[in-house]
């Protein structure tokens, strides 16, 4: 869990599924962090940072960890 | 503490709650049923008027507060609305008429299996089919549409309306139905029911636990987080219940039940299904509505309005011999209509 640079979060279930059909080489799916959302949504955890060529109107928002928190980068 | 721990330790919380509950008056494998509880409540609010099933839970509205109250400290309550709220009122009806054809939600479901009940085993078979139907259109698009930021009002209004209630309920008892015998004659004091259910509600709320979240993500992420609560409710009540005498394993005379094998199996199909089409369980949409969603609350209104329907046109099982025709024609139509609008709303997009 700890072994990934940035979280992208979606709007839908599908969203989720759609980038790691696209983009599974470098990211693992995960329910979103409870941390981040009380929401129950699939989230992308990336190694290395989101090219915005990989962002489509399913993405939600990308994080990144800062100290206990999270720091929204788009 | 990890996540997956935390989620299992909120639902060992709620299933000793249950059990407690059971200790302290509420039905045999009955401590926590999300669908009964509503189903009382509509009843003790004269939408229905089968004289077993009138009381007005206080665990739903501990629920629902102790979801308001840790979402408002935690910052997470967010008023939001606008995401198909009547098809949200409908998949939360055709939820109540599965739930009621089984004679519970997928909560009491594991709660009855923990008891020992193996009718709730055929209907664990037919909840992960529908959840599995449910992830088939989740991979091709479904989605009930976004919701958007709403007033602060809009998201107080239901767990306002639920204490609303609740004083009248304590404050003037007459006003209400009060069942003299059979599962609605049997609670805990009101004090206890509602302290377990703010416990599960701030538990549920802090963890997102769901009864069909796990399943779903095991099947289309290969993940076990939210499962894990599913596993600690088992296993508490289990271990409950057999430190209480209260284990009994089998099909026949179990408590608040029938072993029509198809309609259990296809009640809880239809619960599955709309769980996942809902975004979650009965129980957590009493969480979201908690945390401000109008759309979650009105999945929940649905839901007491199925209850009501279910018991007015006999669509609701009986204990010991099942569902009749109308109940069964009823299962048939509701799992007919959630297939229609995931259909519907399951956009085909290239990929």
């Amino acid at each position: 869990m700890e072994d990934f640079d940035q979280v992208v979060t979606f709007h839908t279930h599908y969203g989720a599924l759609r980038f790691r059909k696209r983009h599974g080489s470098i990211c693992t799916l995960k329910p979103v962090p409870r941390s981040l959302s009380s929401s129950c949504g699939t989230a992308a955890f990336i190694r290395g940072a989101v090219d915005m060529s990989m962002v489509d109107e399913y993405v939600e928002g990308i994080y990144e960890k800062e100290g206990d928190g999270w720091r929204r980068v788009m | 503490m990890s996540e997956r721990i935390r989620v299992a330790a909120a639902g060992a919380v709620i299933g000793l709650a249950a059990v407690l509950l059971v200790g302290f008056g509420n039905p045999q494998n009955m401590g926590f049923c999300i669908a009964c509880f509503i189903r009382d409540q509509a009843g003790a609010l004269r939408l229905h008027t089968a004289p077993i099933v009138q009381y007005f839970r206080p665990e739903i509205v501990g629920i629902v507060l102790g979801s308001f109250a840790i979402s408002v400290i935690h910052g997470d309550f967010r008023p939001r609305s606008g995401s198909s709220p009547v098809l949200r009122f409908l998949i939360g009806f055709a939820v109540m008429v599965g739930a009621l054809v089984f004679l519970g939600c997928p909560l009491r479901m594991v709660l009855r299996l923990a008891g020992g009940d193996l009718n709730a085993l055929v209907a664990l078979l037919g909840f992960i089919a529908g959840i599995g139907i449910g992830c088939v259109f989740l991979s091709r698009g479904f989605s009930l549409g976004r919701a958007g930021q709403a007033s602060g009002v809009e998201g107080t209004a239901f767990p306002a309306s639920m204490t609303f209630l609740f004083v009248l309920f304590l404050a003037v008892p007459a006003l209400f139905a009060f069942s003299s015998s059979g599962p609605g004659s049997m609670h805990a004091p009101v004090a206890i029911s509602l302290a377990a259910g703010l416990a599960v509600g701030i538990a549920a709320e802090r963890t997102r636990l769901c009864m069909a979240g796990g399943i779903r993500d095991i099947i289309l992420i290969r993940d076990f987080t939210l499962l894990g609560g599913f596993a600690a409710i088992f296993i508490a009540a289990l271990i409950g219940n057999l430190a209480t005498g209260r284990f009994s394993l089998g099909f026949a005379d179990q408590p608040v039940s029938h072993s029509m094998h198809l309609w259990n199996f296809l009640g809880m199909l239809a619960v599955g299904l709309g769980s996942v089409m809902l975004g979650g369980c009965p129980l957590r949409q009493l969480i979201l509505a908690g945390e401000g969603s109008s759309d979650s609350a009105c999945a929940v209104l649905g839901m007491a309005a199925g209850a009501a329907f279910a018991h007015n046109f006999s669509l609701a099982a009986s204990a010991g011999t099942g569902p009749g025709t109308n109940g069964k024609v009823a299962v048939v139509i509701a799992i007919i209509m959630l297939l229609a609008i995931a259909a519907a709303r399951t956009a085909r997009r290239e990929s």
